[in-house]
């Protein structure tokens, strides 16, 4: 495997850097935007999800090659197929993200990501610890099926999450008007962290917002309406491990109390979803406020 | 070796970027206002739910809110933020004069105690009431 820099430890000083710009500026207009206790532990997510790293990215990137083997045709190290492949890992991107919202399997590995009712450049290295346990990497298996040396997916993937980074903020409003049409930006993140009903499960762009305008998944922010950031049920303290695990915990609880014939859908139906209606799913949620607002 | 030097500098960093944030004096305390924010809180933190009632906590770190069917939502204060939960009974609930303390009986939140004055025995056996769903 060609060895590639990781285009994200170059970028770590630069996010240290930016999260000390953001804390002052924090400080001089809206200090509630950060609370001392999430920092902390939004931080010691990432650093947590980086041992993740180590330990299973070897593992990761041996399937990888495995998969390799497999491949269609061969797309050769040429300039041309690194654009290609930056948009393609990012259209994978999309289809992962929304998954990752909409399959309570994928969800409790990256809810870890939207446990912070703050939002701010922390909340950006609030990743998860159990990805590989819950497969998300399979998304980009079809590309390497097409051709793509999982390296250079890799060096792709490591550029998306290093633009994702800077969209996590509260201190830049809108971009002009031709970059919002096409990227991903702090305003339709904003919106993709939000717990207000009409902003549930929108805007799973990684870079390019054209995906949701594609797929249907779009919402602009609006200025009228505060967002709430979060979860549904919010975590009730700040314990990093009940964190991290908390919702596999509650799929296990569910597998064992569920009817039989209910306790797939708690795996793979969507977050929420329960078989005697006592929860509610963001679907749920939409539908009654959609009501609400036509009545 | 090099490896865990590396991992040893980030935890340090991320330890020095934790501190910073409560050096400069980020983040602050956020209270329940009166029975107006706490009936807000609780429809925005369970959408659908309309509350007529509030108790709230003289200090105003929490917040009890019930609506026309007897439901009740607690609100808890979590940083310089809140958190809700809709309470289903069983409540675990104990009235000590003017405090009143509630276990949702999950794991990540402990046991609130809200000093409601003299409202805390009306509020405690409004908790007897409370609908299956």
């Amino acid at each position: 495997m060609p060895d590639l820099p990781k285009p994200v430890d170059f970028a770590v000083p630069v996010f240290v850097a930016l999260i000390i710009i953001e804390m002052i500026w924090a400080r001089r207009n809206a200090p509630d935007k950060y609370e001392p206790k999430d920092t902390l532990n939004s931080l010691l997510f990432g650093f947590g999800s980086t041992i993740a790293g180590l330990v299973f990215g070897g593992m990761i990137a041996a399937l990888a090659m495995k998969a390799y083997d497999f491949r269609l045709s061969t797309i050769p190290w040429a300039w041309w197929a690194w654009p290609i492949c930056f948009v393609l890992d990012d259209l994978a991107y999309y289809f992962f993200h929304r998954s990752a919202h909409r399959v309570r399997w994928f969800w409790a590995s990256h809810v870890n990501h939207h446990s912070s009712q703050h939002y701010n450049l922390s909340t950006a290295l609030r990743q998860t610890w159990t990805g590989f346990f819950a497969i998300s990497f399979i998304f980009r298996f079809p590309l390497i099926l097409i051709g793509f040396h999982p390296a250079m997916l890799a060096f792709c993937g490591g550029l998306n999450l290093i633009y994702q980074f800077w969209i996590h903020t509260e201190a830049i409003g809108r971009m002009p008007k031709w970059f919002e049409s096409v990227m991903n930006t702090p305003s339709h993140h904003r919106v993709h962290h939000a717990t207000n009903p009409r902003y549930l499960d929108r805007n799973y762009a990684g870079v390019f917002i054209i995906w949701d305008k594609m797929f249907g998944t779009f919402t602009p922010e609006v200025d009228e309406e505060p967002i709430r950031y979060g979860i549904i049920k919010q975590l009730g303290n700040f314990n990093l491990i009940w964190g991290v695990f908390h919702e596999w915990v509650g799929i296990g609880r569910d597998l064992i109390s569920a009817p039989l014939g209910t306790k797939l859908r708690y795996l793979f139906g969507p977050p929420g979803w329960s078989h005697d209606g006592s929860r509610d799913t963001s679907d749920m949620i939409r539908a009654k406020w959609a009501e609400e607002k036509n009545d | 070796m090099m490896m865990a030097l590396q991992l040893l500098v980030s935890l340090l960093a991320v330890l020095a970027l934790g501190r910073l944030a409560g050096r400069l004096g980020l983040g602050g305390e956020r209270r329940i206002a009166d029975e107006a924010h706490a009936l807000q809180l609780a429809a925005e933190g369970q959408y659908g739910f309309q509350g007529v009632a509030a108790a709230v906590d003289m200090a105003g770190y929490s917040a009890l809110v019930r609506d026309n069917a007897n439901h009740h939502v607690l609100v808890a204060s979590k940083g310089n933020n809140f958190i809700t939960r809709k309470l289903l009974p069983p409540i675990e609930g104990r009235l000590d004069r003017k405090f009143l303390t509630i276990d949702v009986q999950e794991p990540d939140l402990a046991p609130v105690t809200l000093n409601l004055g003299d409202a805390a025995q009306y509020w405690a056996s409004g908790l007897r009431h409370i609908p299956n769903a």
